[in-house]
């Protein structure tokens, strides 16, 4: 598989995420909107409103941080840019793109045994009824499509901020 | 080795990192890992990492964090701005440096939906900006007003970095609210006297405006009426108990989509374009969040905040004396660091020194935020004075620095009234919630 093609596939899998966490924080917006609407007009809460409220923050967060890695977002001290020459800066970036596919893989393996347990302790949500794993299961997918798109920026040039052209 | 000099050691190991351009989540998710795996083994600290992620990304607590964030990029996409700084300008027409006092309260009201610093500077600047260089106003007063009011918006709640302090510090999201709002509005007003203070001081800087009948003036108030009412019922919802913090933040970030289209300010490509801004800039505050909690678990485990306290009852400083040394090494750390990341590194050191000392953590918080707001406009770089330069490129930095340095004051007054008056923080959330 070439470059291209492997960057352009990753490109896809970072916009199909961002559209999961998209959808999630949808209805854990629209979700608690009808919850209290119900709630004060007519006493009639929604029942599992919470927990689908932290069901959604699951697909939310874990979707959503592959736009981060891909577009390397995130938060860094540049301090050193203005200072370094423009090949060190690089070998940084390049050493952070490293650091961050190593984090992920470090919390994706600790990350399966109290997925394993959950499965195996058959745990549910207490009002939606949702198994705990399933949970388990879409952090686990979406932090790992998180790695990959990690991986892609590792692919991409090292561009510092000093690189980029002022807004 | 003594688990404090481990925590020593960890510390350095993390600043060493950030100022070799590591991302703030990665130095402090592998300092907490290591650090932790140290001081109790290694398979504690995978239970420790595998649960970490799952515990914050499932928190209910936290998911106003995206709500909020929602309801402030959907706020700057439908042009609420634009009607505060007009109705602003109006109110305040005939007053010497009534623009920037507008613009200062334009900021202030903006920044409490938006949330964010930098968007409300980069608002405000694209609206404000111009109309005072049009009336003849002087570069330095001009952006140094826009970059003090932008960084209103993290003070005034909803304050997205309250939220994460509640979450660090393990207090009430509802009670930091309500002990953000009247140091805001103090600070709004402070502000403000420094922006009168200089157009009188130097009549150059702001030349007079023509005054306008009362009655013109109380009419221009209608113009930003769905601001009012987006912020009366998601943070007056928040302080009458009506709302939890994440009912509120959907509430407000359903009302400023609606606002807007019911306005024809928002179209489909907006929404879309806000939402997406949210999953992005929440994608890369959470992985932080992550990292910080490894990095508390370890901190507590080193008793370093313990070693601290002792050192400094060894050396018989006296709280104030202490609270002074950490806001100085607050306004240093603001030199480098970004400000969320400034809180998740430094409260889980400093926060048990603060409570050891007998101040209260809401206190605290609020002191917290109003530091990191110096740190987004004090030179050489604050991020608000390059974010301001960025929009009105001309202008040089050196105008824009020597525009900020008077506005310095008000937060620093601010800090030394709340030592004096713990009250201006703590009367509020006393009041609604004992």
């Amino acid at each position: 598989m070439n470059r291209d093609l492997a960057l352009g596939l990753l490109e896809r899998l970072r916009v199909a995420q961002l559209r999961l966490a998209a959808v999630a924080l949808i209805v854990m917006m629209c979700v608690t909107v009808v919850d209290v609407f119900l709630r004060y007009v007519f006493n009639s809460p929604i029942r599992a409103s919470y927990d689908l409220v932290e069901a959604m923050m699951v697909l939310f967060v874990f979707n959503g941080m592959s736009t981060a890695f891909l577009q390397r977002r995130n938060i860094v001290i540049d301090l050193v840019d203005s200072i370094a020459a423009r090949g060190a800066v690089q070998f940084l970036i390049r050493l952070s793109d490293l650091l961050t596919i190593f984090a992920l893989g470090l919390f994706i393996y600790a990350m399966f045994t109290p997925a394993l347990q959950s499965y195996g302790y058959g745990e549910r949500k207490l009002e939606l009824g949702l198994p705990i794993w399933i949970l388990w299961a879409v952090a686990l997918i979406g932090i790992a499509g998180a790695a990959l798109c990690a991986l892609a920026a590792f692919l991409l040039p090292a561009i510092s901020r000093r690189d980029e052209p002022l807004e | 080795m003594s688990a404090s000099s481990i925590g020593a050691i960890g510390v350095i190991a993390l600043f060493a990192m950030l100022f070799l351009r590591v991302p703030v989540w990665i130095a402090l998710t592998l300092v907490g890992f290591v650090g932790n795996a140290i001081m109790s083994g290694l398979a504690p600290t995978f239970a420790l990492a595998g649960t970490v992620p799952f515990d914050v990304g499932s928190a209910y607590t936290l998911s106003v964090v995206p709500l909020f964030v929602l309801m402030g990029e959907v706020a700057s996409e439908t042009g609420l701005s634009s009607d505060l700084f007009k109705a602003a300008k109006v109110m305040l027409a005939g007053v010497r440096g009534g623009l920037a006092v507008g613009a200062l309260a334009a900021s202030a009201c903006f920044g409490a939906v938006c949330g964010s610093s930098v968007a409300t500077a980069a608002t405000m600047t694209r609206i404000a900006l111009p109309e005072m260089r049009k009336a003849g106003y002087d570069a330095g007063l001009a952006s140094g007003s826009l970059a003090a009011g932008g960084s209103l918006g993290i003070l005034i709640p909803p304050s997205i970095i309250l939220v994460i302090y509640a979450a660090i510090a393990e207090q009430s999201v509802p009670r930091l609210f309500a002990a953000g709002l009247v140091p805001g509005l103090a600070l709004t007003g402070l502000y403000m006297m420094v922006a009168v203070a200089v157009a009188n001081w130097r009549k150059s800087y702001a030349p007079a405006s023509d005054g306008l009948p009362w009655r013109v003036r109380l009419a221009a108030i209608k113009g930003p009426w769905q601001f009012l009412a987006l912020f009366v019922i998601t943070i007056g919802g928040i302080y009458a108990g009506v709302f939890s913090p994440t009912e509120a933040a959907s509430i407000g970030a359903f009302g400023a989509i609606v606002i807007g289209f019911a306005g024809r300010r928002l179209s489909i490509s907006h929404l879309l374009r806000s939402i997406e801004n949210t999953v992005a800039i929440c994608g890369v505050l959470f992985v932080i969040v992550f990292g910080a909690n490894l990095f508390s678990f370890f901190m507590v485990q080193t008793q370093l905040p313990s070693l601290l306290a002792q050192g400094a009852h060894a050396l018989n400083l006296s709280g104030p004396a202490v609270m002074a040394l950490i806001i100085v090494a607050y306004i240093v750390f603001g030199c480098f660091l970004e400000g969320i990341g400034m809180v998740l590194i430094t409260v889980p050191v400093f926060l048990p020194l603060v409570k050891q000392f007998g101040y209260d953590p809401v206190w605290f918080g609020v002191i917290v935020v109003i530091v990191v707001e110096v740190g987004l406009i004090h030179p050489p770089v604050g991020l608000n004075l390059f974010v301001i330069q960025a929009h009105a490129p001309d202008i040089k930095i050196t105008s824009i620095y020597r525009g900020i340095v008077p506005f310095l004051l008000a937060p620093l007054v601010l800090i030394v009234l709340m030592f004096l008056f713990p009250q201006i923080a703590l009367w509020l959330p006393r009041a609604l919630y004992g």
